[in-house]
């Protein structure tokens, strides 16, 4: 195997409004020290809910939000290190899918120009090889010929995420990064474009770093996965592994939490493992253990001492008693 | 024992630019005390507006209930008068709705909101509503509640607003809850935790549930009894584990199906192709003909199927009723 | 969506225009300026004399000379000569004034909105420095100061007017700056001066236009009002100094006075019209009707 991409300590701060005229200027770390790397042809999922900084990993990784440290590997070359004008070239290998099908389009741009535009951008081609490019994704994708001349407001909501895969895919990318992409989608539409993201996969030889919140959709179409609590990874393992045996108390609970149709009200089931409360705040991470406080397992050492990711089967863990 | 909210043949139409459409085709459900009720489909199926029109919240114009009856405890709500519905609404019927944040009023802390909503219903004094108030977060599970009902909405987590939500609907003690995607905008860990928190209260209260979503698993884990709909109609009625283990409709077996479980992962999902059809371009045949795999017969783009019960539960498909011949 | 809605490519400027036709008040507005601009236009070829000239006695009634339809003046010029070719001078420093606003406006609002930090706060703070200027006031200096033409009367409009629009550019850049739309020019890898004015501007510009018909009306009432002091160009007729060399008279005769005072009023009153119009037709909220 192949390794696409390596990211190494990733850290991404916001800087915060200064309390007072002099005071020193208090920062957010959304992304706290985050290694992970996706092999060539695989997909790694990153899975966390909102605040867990899954989204603000991905955005820094391909620089649309500005890393403060760590080291982005794409095909070997560091994409921190790279110029704006050099990182702007190299947008032509990472492309990205969004989550709102109805805010990632420009409204007063035709949908064949939306797809088009990326090649425009990186001046490939003619202008008729371009057209016959863009007519070509169209049907890759499912969409018909004659709905190029359209503006996006004319297509429902799966029809635009077609369409934002085809933008992606105009440039030949070797990574997509897939920001939630099905979950604002009916849950048939969901169907569809799984499917369709899928057989993509397969059949250009994608990889894709997929952020979901959906656990499902997850084991659905990763091989790998990468759990985030409050900026850090929790657990990142191979699917099999993580689902069949989570090792982390809050991959744990979020497995438990997901709506499943095993569990039947008539049954009167009981989850396994129930959670309370939110997660703390970024502002103020607690010195210990992120999870420490919602956890059922801890003790005063998680509370005190922050664990490392270590390796325990097949599985990467950050916890002082996993299993 | 007469069911405690009864839809009988609801009719409610729309004025659009496209002329008048039809929004709910004589839909008719009921749910009974105690008991859940889930109401499911995609977007536009018409599940939110059978919440709107129970709560006697149609905007009109454009909408208007051209027929039907809806009834609680034997009480026709269509044509009552408006003072009448206030007086139930947040009364005898509360609702909560996806987005906690645009449904709470930022200006007041979340204690008087659900004080007021106390005092909107029963004769107690403001002191004493805010004392219920503080009971009432207690009660769905906010930590620290007498602080915390002097913070403002949005000092508080999603999960924290919805459970305010549901304070304050069920603070008049209703007969009927009508949870409109709740948990739409919430994380997986916290959409579990007001999933239990609903079924608590059901216990305790004894309130029906009508639970509006997309989301099988949702149903599999909250319902008793299950509605399906599609382009405004009810397509399959029954139990939750009748429906859930024996789908009949093509469409209620592709809701089933078309979910990534946790489970082994199957390498294609079933997809159900195409989209809802707008209201405006629905036909003389079934409303889900175009999608449908099973829509060989002449019958199915000419005629709208009934809702009939065919050996498991009612279903609305010329297919099912066929095969049962 | 339906077949027959996908076949017909229908932009968002296209569907604007379907609802703008609409709107009766609006339409109303377009009839009345065209009469007023095909009038003043074509104005200049009726009259070729010299609207200064006097031509007859002064303070003569309208209706009773059938050669001045609208009397003459308190010199003696006529008042229909006046109202037609001053009327051009009039709309022309109000297109004017309103270019000048838009340009320096929507340049400095949308470099504030869209560079944040430093950027904005540099130029939020000349804006407001220009904003809290009495307006009037500081148009009189620049125009005294640099003997008053229609250019320079244009200008001093423009200078004035144009920290409203910057702000309403920079919050509306704000808001569509954060779609996903514009992270995705950014991910294909467009460079920020195509991301400004072919992204962000296209979809930043519907309340701009509306402000921008608004302020063709308040420019106008502007020259007029500069005019009427008289700080005009003193050798070009116009509406604003019409009223303003008749102003004394008005207790003996109103005509001079209401006629370019009515011209002015209908002429805002229709670019009002419009842009309510324009206003209406861009509001999504409208879409479905």
């Amino acid at each position: 195997m192949t390794r696409l991409l390596e990211v190494r300590d990733l850290t991404v701060q916001f800087a915060l409004p200064r309390p007072g005229l002099f005071a020193p200027k208090p920062y957010l770390e959304a992304v706290r020290s985050v290694s992970f790397s996706l092999e060539k042809g695989r997909a790694l999922g990153i899975v966390g809910e909102s605040g867990s900084g899954k989204t603000t990993t991905a955005m820094a990784a391909i620089r649309l939000t500005a890393a403060s440290g760590g080291q982005v590997l794409f095909e070997g070359s560091d994409l921190l290190k790279l110029s704006d004008e050099e990182m702007r070239r190299r947008r032509r290998d990472v492309a990205l899918i969004f989550q709102d099908p109805y805010s990632s389009l420009n409204p007063r741009a035709r949908v064949t120009d939306i797809v088009r535009e990326p090649m425009d951008l990186m001046g490939i081609g003619t202008r008729e090889e371009r057209q016959a490019r863009v007519v070509e994704l169209f049907e890759l994708v499912g969409l018909r010929p004659d709905q190029l001349n359209l503006f996006p407001h004319q297509f429902s909501g799966g029809q635009r995420q077609r369409i934002s895969i085809a933008r992606a895919l105009t440039t030949n990318p070797r990574l997509l990064v897939c920001d939630e992409p099905v979950s604002a989608l009916d849950v048939a539409i969901q169907a569809q474009i799984l499917n369709l993201l899928d057989r993509l996969k397969a059949e250009l030889g994608l990889s894709y770093l997929f952020i979901s919140h959906d656990l499902g959709v997850v084991r659905h179409i990763c091989e790998d996965v990468a759990v985030m609590y409050l900026g850090k990874i929790v657990e990142a393992a191979p699917c099999e592994a993580l689902f069949d045996a989570p090792q982390h108390p809050y991959t744990q609970a979020l497995l438990s939490a997901a709506p499943s149709l095993a569990r039947r009200k008539s049954k009167g089931y009981v989850r396994p493992l129930k959670l309370t409360g939110d997660p703390p705040s970024p502002l103020n991470p607690p010195k210990g253990c992120a999870f420490a406080e919602r956890c059922p397992k801890a003790q005063d050492l998680c509370r005190q001492t922050q664990p490392e990711l270590s390796v325990r089967g097949a599985t990467h863990v950050a916890c002082h008693f996993p299993g | 024992m007469a069911p405690l909210l009864c839809i009988e043949k609801l009719r409610v139409t729309f004025r659009t630019r496209y002329g008048e459409v039809t929004a709910l085709d004589s839909i008719s459900m009921h749910v009974n005390e105690g008991e859940t009720l889930g109401v499911v489909g995609e977007s536009g199926c018409g599940k939110s507006i059978t919440a709107l029109a129970t709560m006697g919240l149609i905007p009109s114009p454009p909408g208007r209930i051209a027929d039907g009856s809806i009834q609680l405890a034997g009480e026709e709500l269509i044509g009552a008068n408006s003072a009448r519905l206030r007086k139930l609404r947040g009364g005898d019927i509360a609702m909560i709705f996806q987005e906690p944040m645009t449904s709470l009023n930022p200006v007041f802390t979340v204690g008087d909101q659900i004080a007021e909503a106390i005092t909107l219903h029963q004769n107690v004094s403001a002191d004493r509503a805010f004392t219920d108030a503080v009971a009432l977060l207690d009660r769905v599970g906010i930590p620290s509640p007498d602080r915390r009902a002097r913070d403002y909405p949005h000092q508080l987590s999603g999960g924290m607003r919805q459970r305010v939500m549901i304070a304050m609907a069920v603070s008049c003690r209703p007969k009927v809850l009508i949870a409109d995607e709740p948990t739409t905008a919430l994380d997986v860990t916290v959409q579990a935790q007001i999933f239990d928190l609903l079924n608590e209260i059901q216990r305790d209260f004894g309130a029906a549930i009508i639970l509006i979503t997309h989301d099988m698993g949702a149903i599999s884990e909250m319902a008793d009894r299950v509605a399906v709909m599609y382009a405004g109609r009810v397509i399959e009625e029954g139990s939750a584990d009748s429906i859930l283990d024996q789908p009949q409709h093509p469409y209620a077996r592709g809701l089933i199906d078309c979910i990534p479980t946790l489970g082994r992962a199957e390498r294609t999902l079933k997809e159900i192709p195409g989209v809802v059809p707008p209201l405006h371009l629905l036909g003389a045949g079934c409303a889900f003909a175009e999608r449908c795999a099973f829509n060989d017969r002449a019958r199915c783009t000419t005629e709208k199927p009934r809702l009939i019960d065919h050996g498991h539960h009612p279903a609305a498909c010329h297919g099912v009723e066929e095969s049962r011949l | 969506m339906s077949e027959r809605a996908l076949n017909k490519a229908e932009s968002p400027a296209l569907e604007a225009w379907r609802i703008f036709r609409r709107n009766v008040p609006a339409l109303i507005g377009v009839v009345i300026l065209t009469v007023i601009v095909l009038a003043t236009l074509y104005g200049s070829f009726i009259y070729t004399g010299d609207a200064f000239e006097i031509v007859w006695a002064p303070h003569e009634p309208p209706g009773v000379t059938p050669d001045f339809p609208l009397g003459t003046d308190y010199l003696g010029r006529s008042v229909v000569a006046g109202m037609l070719t001053g009327g051009g001078p009039t709309l022309a420093v109000g297109a004017a004034a309103a270019a000048i606003t838009m340009v320096i406006g929507v340049t400095l609002g949308a470099l504030a909105g869209f560079h944040g930090g430093w950027v904005d706060n540099l130029l939020m703070r000349i804006t407001e420095f220009f904003q809290v200027l009495p307006a009037l006031l500081f148009a009189m200096v620049l125009v005294t100061l640099f003997s008053p033409s229609l250019l320079t009367i244009a200008i001093a409009i423009g200078v004035v007017s144009w920290p409203q629009t910057a702000r309403l550019t920079r919050a509306e850049f704000l808001k569509v700056k954060e779609l996903e739309y514009v992270t995705a020019a950014r991910a294909i890898g467009a460079r920020d001066a195509r991301i400004i004015w072919k992204v962000i501007l296209p979809n930043a510009a519907p309340p701009l236009i509306v402000s921008a018909t608004l302020t063709i009306g308040v420019a106008i009432l502007f020259e007029a009002g500069l005019s009427f002091l008289g700080l005009g160009d003193p050798n070009v007729m116009s509406w604003g100094l019409m009223i303003g060399a008749n102003r004394d008279y008005i207790l003996d005769a109103w005509w001079p006075v209401t006629f370019p005072g009515l011209a002015i009023f209908l002429t805002v009153f229709a670019v009002s019209l419009i842009g309510d119009g324009l206003n209406d037709a861009f509001n999504p909220k409208m879409r479905e009707r």
